[in-house]
């Protein structure tokens, strides 16, 4: 990824840690859910791919997926610009550094806590 | 992000991992404070006890409901009226409150008998309340009553009355937050599932975690039925003790406080497959962009955009005269939980507060990921401060203003800092629009008081200038502007109604036609 990527990327992830709360459930395991849901889900809406709505928590990704997706366009003029390969590139590097962030490079000992 | 120790408290050297200074450049992953722990002996700490979590924080907003303490006086007094959480028939549970009363012979030879004469003289007292909760405090755990035992009799006696008991006595958890957990937990046990609701519209959801201080809830239900949204129950504040028996019947969980409530939506998710949305209640665009996701999530997005457009028009003009004059200002942000991360970055966006430094009593490492996160570099973030701490923590970063409770609030006012009370409010709601105007305002007459300038003023010692007259706050909050924004014509000071909630009580709202035959 080069640096305009990167630099990016960065613009993405900083919306989310400031603006979002989807990414901040309690336990790891929801967290996992929830990054891979919602980012998903943003990744099919900005390559105008089909989203899955069926089920109830899908449903809830996918409102936040749309609201993140149409925030980012409002913000970050450069994202309508960019080509389906190149939004999966960046997507797909937001979603490790995101899961790095509150996963698995989380200092917030009560994620692996077995009860609610 | 380097761990930061105050001086004040190098003889308690765990202190250090409690405090962290966000560096730029710096993300989560290189420092946290350590938080839900034990506070370390030798630190005075500010928060209040498991017991009180349960009862003064999630039991006592519900509203048509005698709470009883099982336990000394003395723990009911300190859970009594403290927080503004009213509610839609009389402050029936802000105005009573009602205690065992256990003394030392209670504690000798038990105190059940005790409980269920109490028990049994409440509902005498208030014949037209059918409902009860009952706390366990430390003085009946440490004897062993069995409280449940007690409130199985009393149901088999009184079948029209029910009783939820919650065992969280001030020992069990390191903070209020324990009680919370507890409260959560006890509720989806013993009640959720044992009563069946009348759905009267095709959206149903609950409301979670949100206590309607100062009358929060009212404001944010009324966008919701405007929206043509059942509300079929609030956890807890306005809300109803059989409507909470009915959760399980909700299509969406829409959690505000989720420090306070997400064990109960992680429950229902899990129990009941109920989705749990999280929102921000406060500031105009996460509360649009909240109404918003629940309205997209039922399909009625339109209907949420026209509330947002017709809010943000009425208000907007209002917040921005605020904003004009409280740029800049430096805040500490020292709530209990949930508020250091609903308001740390809205308060900067949208009023031009700086965020020197959040705080949490009661907060999990949870939260300060999502405060740090939202407010800017070089903030301080601080869990579970003592008293020196936070003096410290002022001298150092000398804010305009700090929004905490009222025992933190009166220390700083000692050393001329305005606060306002995060937990109570000062004239609120200031949730929905015009609550966040009402916010803002609230702001606005504490940095600009006159009264801060007079008190650091010493009579004895100080010249004092007889030369002036009085000065009011705009007089004071002017005096930096430029002439165009001073005059700016298209901003104003609120003008909303001294008491928005009586118009809101009794309102008609849309019919909306039902999608589903069953829906009436
Ligand atoms: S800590 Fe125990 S004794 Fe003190 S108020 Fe809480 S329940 Fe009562």
């Amino acid at each position: 990824m080069d640096d305009l990527m990167k630099d990016r990327m960065d613009q993405l992830l900083d919306h989310i840690m400031k603006k979002c709360l989807w990414q901040f459930h309690s336990r790891s395991w929801d967290r996992k859910v929830q990054n891979e849901g919602v980012l998903s889900k943003a990744t099919q809406l900005l390559c105008g791919e089909p989203v899955d709505t069926s089920t109830p928590l899908a449903k809830c990704h996918w409102v936040d997926a749309l609201c993140l997706v149409n925030d980012y366009k409002r913000r970050f003029a450069w994202v309508s610009q960019l080509k389906p390969d190149e939004i999966k590139e960046i997507m797909q590097a937001l979603h490790e550094r995101l899961d790095h962030l509150t996963i698995t490079g989380s200092l917030n000992l009560e994620l692996n806590d077995q009860h609610y | 992000m380097p761990y930061h120790e105050f001086k004040c408290s190098t003889c308690i050297p765990e202190r250090k991992n409690h405090a962290v200074i966000k560096g730029p450049g710096e993300d989560l992953t290189m420092a946290l404070p350590a938080g839900y722990l034990s506070t370390i002996p030798g630190t005075i700490s500010e928060r209040g006890c498991a017991y009180c979590g349960a009862k003064h924080v999630i039991g006592s907003p519900m509203k048509d409901v005698i709470h009883l303490s099982h336990g000394p006086v003395g723990c009911t007094y300190d859970t009594w009226q403290t927080k503004r959480y009213i509610s839609d028939n009389d402050n029936f549970q802000l105005k009573y409150t009602f205690a065992s009363d256990m003394k030392e012979k209670h504690v000798v030879f038990g105190a059940e008998k005790l409980l269920k004469s109490n028990i049994i003289e409440a509902f005498k007292a208030f014949p037209n309340i059918k409902r009860m909760t009952i706390y366990q405090t430390c003085a009946s755990a440490l004897i062993g009553d069995d409280l449940n035992a007690i409130a199985q009799e009393v149901m088999d006696e009184m079948p029209e009355v029910d009783i939820f008991v919650c065992n969280s006595p001030g020992f069990a958890g390191p903070s209020q937050s324990g009680g919370h957990h507890k409260i959560n937990i006890a509720w989806i046990n013993q009640k959720v599932g044992t009563i069946e609701p009348k759905i009267t519209g095709d959206y149903v959801i609950n409301y979670v975690g949100e206590y309607n201080i100062q009358g929060d809830q009212e404001v944010m239900c009324d966008f919701f039925k405007r929206m043509g949204i059942q509300v079929l129950s609030t956890f807890t504040g306005n809300g109803s003790y059989d409507d909470l028996r009915a959760m399980h019947k909700a299509q969406l969980n829409v959690l505000e406080c989720a420090r306070s409530a997400e064990y109960i939506c992680n429950e229902l998710r899990v129990r009941y497959g109920i989705p749990r949305l999280d929102i921000d209640g406060f500031g105009f665009e996460p509360l649009a962009n909240s109404l918003r996701k629940v309205g997209l999530f039922f399909g009625i997005e339109d209907r949420a955009e026209a509330i947002i457009a017709e809010e943000t028009a009425r208000w907007k003009p209002e917040l921005d005269w605020y904003k004009e004059r409280l740029k800049g200002k430096k805040v500490c942000l020292w709530p209990g939980g949930s508020k250091l991360w609903h308001w740390a970055h809205v308060i900067h966006d949208e009023m031009g507060l700086d965020v020197v430094s959040v705080y949490t009593k009661f907060g999990h490492q949870g939260d300060m990921e999502k405060g740090i996160s939202r407010c800017e570099e070089g903030a301080l973030a601080i869990d579970d401060p003592n008293e020196l701490e936070g003096l410290e923590a002022m001298e150092m970063l000398k804010p305009d203003i700090i929004l905490t409770g009222k025992r933190p609030g009166e220390v700083a006012k000692k050393i001329r800092v305005p606060y306002l009370n995060a937990h109570a409010y000062h004239n609120g709601p200031w949730k929905g629009w015009e609550g966040w105007v009402r916010f803002a305002r609230d702001i606005y007459n504490a940095i600009y008081s006159p009264i801060h300038k007079l008190t650091l003023l010493d009579i004895a010692a100080d010249e004092i200038a007889t030369d002036t007259t009085f000065e009011t706050q705009v007089m004071l909050s002017d005096a930096a502007l430029s002439e165009e924004t001073r005059n700016a014509a298209d901003l104003r000071q609120f003008t909303g109604q001294f008491d928005g909630l009586k118009s809101l009580r009794g309102k008609t709202y849309p019919e909306f036609e039902a999608k589903t035959a069953g829906a009436a």
